[in-house]
């Protein structure tokens, strides 16, 4: 408006944001005590909507104000500005304006993934955004079940990305480890909120193992089909329940052949059925057995030659 | 040992496999501390120290409540709620002292408050009522008056907590199938 907060004149909108194609209102009120050189009962109020002269209704306000009202019935601008003008020498003065935005509420956040980074303990969350058609606020939220939230009053913690981006990092002293936590994603503008489905997981569940070591291959006395592989767990996951498996094949293969289902920490596993002669290469990767688990890399290579 | 009624419960059997896990996670940590005192400051047997943990009157938690021979699953688990969270504290001093491992002492004292509402909220879960103990002189941030009391303060603290721990983890393992 001109002239400071209650100038010569002020136009005040219904909402300075609306659902695209919706209705919206507007009055310019226009005190001519204090636009010098008006008139009073000679102001003729106009409006333009950007660049459109728009039609608005005027009569006599409180005070010895002019007021002007206006609706535009269906807003199908992403943005406008809605400019308030009266006559004055022959000519039309802008002596207030409104920007106006149109949208949609955000869109629904969805494919939440969570990962646990051994290494610093923080649980990275990535998700997917439809088209934001205003300018949303977005944030991951994460917290114990909500039975426990209200018994033990934990607040609501989680972590917010960068840039709007779609993924962020809670940090460790923010989770709960070796308990379900939930977490969801909510996008926030003016004309709403929209939350994710929510994620109720163990952070722990869902951690990225660092990989295996394969210790040692041997053959097995009287078993020559059959090796011994002796491995370790990573160093980070040495406490952990694990489900590995095993991967080997001769230069010869296209495919290589898995032993699934080993588990434990690092009792030698023995397996058979293999050629005598034959180099093969091994590797061997883990997970954690709970559904969602992430497998580690796989292991570094070992060769081993089965004897003749 | 009598085992509890609720023993059986595939809930708290998953309770405990993940506070077993949890646990040996929270052990090794500490024994990673431990040489880390050893390695700084050449304190690594507890027996040449006996002398000056008596002079500085360092309590040890008996946790009798969680012994074979008395083991009662209420006074075991509010115990061992109460010495995490005493323990979350106390570790305090031993961040003070190896500064270059404040990442892990920091990890070590969210993993300490993390175990223990974890047996808190399971203990509400399962309808216990919380027993409370008088709090060990521990429970308050020791003050060293010197350096090698804070040295040795901080050895008695991480080698109380490792031994905890493995009475945790046996008390724990009892009532795991």
């Amino acid at each position: 408006s001109l002239g400071g907060t209650h100038g010569c004149a002020s136009v005040a909108v219904g909402s300075p944001v609306v659902p695209l194609g919706s209705a919206v209102t507007a009055s310019c009120t226009v005190r001519s005590e204090l636009c010098r050189g008006l008139e009073r009962g000679k102001i003729r109020i106009a409006w333009m909507l950007d660049s459109e002269p728009m039609a608005g209704s005027q009569q006599q306000g409180p005070g010895g104000t002019e007021v002007s009202n206006l609706t535009v019935p269906h807003f199908n601008r992403s943005q406008a500005r809605l400019w308030c003008l009266v006559e004055w020498n022959g000519t039309r003065q802008r002596v207030g304006m409104a920007e106006i935005q149109a949208g949609y509420p955000p869109a629904k956040p969805s494919n939440l993934t969570c990962m646990l980074n051994l290494s610093d303990y923080g649980l990275t969350c990535q998700w997917e955004r439809g088209a934001d058609s205003l300018p949303t606020a977005v944030a991951l939220k994460c917290a114990t079940s909500r039975a426990q939230r209200e018994a033990t009053g934990e607040a609501v913690t989680g972590c917010t990305p960068r840039g709007g981006g779609r993924r962020c990092t809670v940090p460790r002293r923010l989770l709960q480890l070796y308990r379900k936590m939930e977490i969801w994603v909510s996008a926030r503008n003016a004309l709403g909120t929209a939350e994710s489905e929510r994620l109720c997981i163990d952070p722990m569940d869902v951690a990225k193992l660092d990989p295996p070591t394969l210790q040692s291959i041997r053959s097995v006395p009287y078993q020559t089909d059959c090796i011994s592989v002796a491995w370790e767990a990573a160093r980070t996951s040495a406490h952990m329940e694990l489900q590995c498996e095993l991967r080997y094949r001769s230069p010869e293969d296209l495919a290589w052949a898995l032993v699934p289902g080993i588990s434990g920490q690092a009792r030698p596993t023995q397996h058979c059925g293999f050629l005598f002669g034959t180099q093969y290469h091994f590797q061997m990767r883990c997970r954690r057995p709970s559904p969602g688990g992430y497998w580690s890399e796989w292991s570094p290579g070992r060769n081993f030659t089965t004897h003749e | 040992m009598p085992l509890p009624e609720f023993s059986g419960d595939q809930d708290f059997q998953l309770f405990l496999r993940k506070s077993l896990e949890f646990t040996r996670k929270i052990k090794g940590d500490v024994a990673a501390l431990q040489r880390a005192v050893c390695d700084t400051f050449q304190l690594c047997k507890e027996e040449e120290l006996l002398l000056v943990r008596q002079h500085l009157g360092i309590a040890q938690s008996p946790l009798e409540q969680c012994h074979s021979r008395s083991f009662q699953a209420e006074a075991c688990f509010s115990r061992l709620c109460q010495e995490l969270q005493s323990y979350h504290s106390s570790l305090a001093s031993v961040r003070e002292l190896l500064p270059a491992h404040a990442d892990l002492v920091e990890q070590l004292q969210l993993d300490a408050a993390n175990l223990s509402s974890n047996i808190q909220q399971q203990m509400e879960d399962l309808g216990l009522t919380t027993v409370t103990y008088p709090a060990e002189s521990r429970g308050a941030l020791p003050v060293f008056s010197s350096l090698f009391h804070h040295q040795v303060g901080s050895f008695f603290i991480l080698a109380d907590f490792q031994r905890f721990l493995e009475t945790a983890y046996r008390a724990l393992r009892h009532l795991a199938r």
